[in-house]
């Protein structure tokens, strides 16, 4: 007992000088913000998305977004193959109450208009593909809960959406190396910019995100799926 | 304002990490302690006055700083992969020890380590 009061006050110790230390730099070396930061002070129509954020991340740094799928990738492909060792749980063919399946089948249509939307106005407003994609993987969850994850599973086979995951990723992957067929660097955007503001704008951004969202959203029901079969009814 | 609510967040979350014995309420804090990573770097993206860096036509307001904004989209997605597949192996010791606690975790393995040894080699 005693031990384990010392060593709550030693953990205790370590974390407030790390936080003290943090705030002490922060408090005085810190480089004042710059008066336009470096992303700003370029014109909109580089990438001609409004949202400055997906700029950034859909256009000057895509390649850190590609990896980021790719972490994605990796880690469903591991959680799909650990959870293959364990045994799965014969899944009972059950089925909620009313009331849960009347809330759901309220809240799922929702779920997807919503993911909907922020997949189309990514470049537009906050949104883009990573959390459209999740939003949408709920959305099925829904779903799942109500049919019961035995129906969900069979009627959206994880099996089968496997191969259209890696399908997306390599059309991904396809899409970003195209330009070096016509002489460019891989990476570069080829379609037109467009006027700032528009659906139709921003170059290839609104595809990156259909891609992602896609991606996103098949991984995860992938990851809900394998979970659900090894621990019972969800 | 939010820098500090961050560390404070860090630190709740590094002491969980240390103190608490359930595997699970481990994966909790290190989520927390990524949440704290993150709401940081946002917050030094931050201006007096700003707004988000959204440009819309006639916004007098100045943008906050968009790329840690940017950058934190990796910390979000490397965060989901760590904890969904810290999440499948908690499942697996628990399917072999049927407890989320470390510390009897700890002491199953060293109690199987020892009747290996004991084993007579055949």
């Amino acid at each position: 007992m005693r031990q384990s009061r010392r060593l709550t006050l030693i953990a205790a110790l370590i974390v407030v000088g790390f936080i003290g230390t943090i705030a002490w730099t922060y408090f005085s070396d810190r480089p004042q913000p710059l008066e336009t930061p470096l992303y700003l002070a370029r014109p909109v129509e580089e990438t001609g998305a409004i949202n400055r954020v997906t700029g950034i991340y859909l256009n000057y740094r895509l390649l850190d977004t590609l990896l980021e799928v790719l972490v994605f990738s990796v880690a469903i492909l591991g959680i799909q193959h650990y959870l293959a060792r364990s045994k799965a749980v014969r899944l009972p063919r059950l089925m909620e109450s009313e009331v849960v399946r009347t809330a759901v089948s309220l809240l799922s249509p929702l779920a997807f208009l919503l993911s909907l939307f922020f997949v189309l106005f990514g470049h537009l407003s906050p949104g883009g593909g990573f959390a459209s994609g999740v939003i949408a993987a709920s959305g099925l969850l829904y779903v799942g809960i109500a049919l019961g994850m035995k129906e969900a599973e069979q009627r959206l086979s994880p099996k089968r959406l496997g191969r259209v995951e890696k399908g997306v990723l390599l059309l991904l992957i396809a899409y970003v190396l195209f330009p070096v067929l016509l002489g460019r660097t891989p990476l570069t955007d080829l379609l037109p910019r467009g006027t700032p503001g528009h659906l139709l704008s921003g170059g290839s951004i609104l595809i990156y995100n259909l891609l992602i969202a896609s991606k996103v959203l098949i991984g995860a029901w992938i990851a809900i799926v394998s979970f659900a079969q090894h621990r019972g009814e969800l | 304002m939010a820098a500090v609510i961050a560390w404070i967040l860090f630190g709740m979350g590094v002491l969980g990490l240390v103190l608490r014995r359930d595997l699970v309420i481990k994966l909790l804090a290190l989520g927390l302690v990524n949440s704290s990573a993150i709401l940081f770097l946002v917050s030094l993206g931050d201006r007096p006055g700003a707004v988000s860096p959204i440009e819309v036509p006639g916004l007098q307001a100045p943008l906050a700083d968009p790329l840690p904004q940017a950058l934190v989209l990796s910390a979000i997605v490397v965060n989901f992969a760590i904890l969904a597949l810290a999440l499948v192996f908690v499942m697996i010791l628990v399917e072999r020890y049927h407890t989320t606690d470390s510390i009897r975790i700890e002491q199953e393995v060293e109690k199987e380590k020892d009747e290996e040894e004991e084993m007579p080699c055949r």
